[in-house]
């Protein structure tokens, strides 16, 4: 190892139960992926409600998401891509040491998800508006289908639980601005900032599945 | 440790690349698509989007094989619980329910 004098002043965050850094690092991003596996399987349930009922009712799909707006929908995808960009960008800068571009880089990320939450703010405002309400709290009239309802339960649920990911994601990323602040992860441990990372990734991912399957039924 | 590190332009260039798909793929639903190849064209753009993501931003390409086997097992689940469900519900005697 060539850098074993950085690795030796660095190791104080080295739990006794594994061989060296690597192992602890490999250990806990596998630990990340399982935990993701949890999270895909979640929304999985999510998922396979929408494929039922789509196939059940695919004229109620085409009809309730002309009630979606689709620029609203696609800024929200470009919005995370870009806070995707972000995240890998902090972690970039904190594998070179580089902290304070690395914490200018997660304070973007928070931003981001914050412009995304705000956009889905007023898309949820303007529906309530209209009385579009999931489940038996649904009063809106401009639809045809009698299920309607039952097409925006399903978008509520997912979109929903996506919103309780992104805000989560905001924390935990506020977490390591903190961390990194106090010169807690630098390129000898970043491990929290690179679990992070993946999970955020992650919430990008649902995304890029949730936007055209409810907002693109043409 | 050797621990890879992104260089800036791959990461830029995955970025470029997501945008790209984004604009394609609502562009794909301003010319009329005969069901059912709007949503094979939707749901492709989108695993090419999430699979950049995965190998590039999540570092799956350079990790740890093993990362990648835990992740597309979720994936494999998945499809086995969207099979098996569609299996009961696509063909119920009696049409479709009141629900």
């Amino acid at each position: 190892m060539a850098n074993q004098s950085v690795a030796t002043e660095k190791k104080s965050h080295l739990q006794h139960h594994f061989v060296d850094e690597d192992q602890q690092f490999e250990s806990s991003k596998m630990g990340m992926w399982i935990f993701l596996v949890t999270e895909v399987l979640m929304f999985g349930g999510l998922f396979v409600a929408y494929i039922i009922y789509r196939a059940w009712h695919p004229d109620l799909f085409y009809e309730a998401a002309q009630e979606l707006d689709v620029a609203l929908g696609a800024t929200n995808t470009v919005v995370l891509i870009a806070s995707s960009l972000t995240i890998a960008l902090a972690i970039r800068a904190v594998q070179l040491d580089k902290i304070k571009a690395a914490i200018n880089y997660m304070a973007a990320t928070i931003l981001l998800a914050g412009t995304f939450m705000v956009i889905k703010y007023f898309e949820y405002m303007d529906k309530f508006g209209k009385g579009i309400y999931p489940g038996e709290s649904y009063t809106y009239d401009g639809l045809e289908h009698e299920m309607a309802a039952n097409f925006f339960s399903i978008y509520y649920m997912m979109t929903g639980l996506h919103g309780i990911h992104v805000v989560i994601g905001m924390v935990l990323i506020g977490w390591m601005i903190i961390k990194a602040k106090k010169g807690l992860v630098h390129s000898g441990y970043y491990t929290p900032v690179e679990n992070t990372g993946l999970f955020w990734h992650l919430v990008d991912i649902i995304w890029i599945f949730l936007f055209p399957l409810l907002y693109l039924i043409d | 440790m050797s621990h890879h590190i992104s260089t800036l332009p791959t990461l830029l260039s995955v970025a470029g690349a997501l945008l790209v798909l984004t604009f394609l793929t609502v562009a794909v639903t301003w010319i009329n698509i005969p069901e059912p190849f709007n949503v094979i064209v939707a749901i492709t753009i989108a695993v090419v989007k999430a699979t950049a993501v995965a190998m590039f931003f999540m570092n799956l390409y350079w990790d740890s094989k093993f990362n990648s086997v835990v992740f597309l097992l979720s994936i494999l689940f998945l499809t086995i619980f969207v099979v098996i469900t569609l299996l009961d519900t696509l063909f119920r005697e009696g049409g479709l329910p009141v629900y």
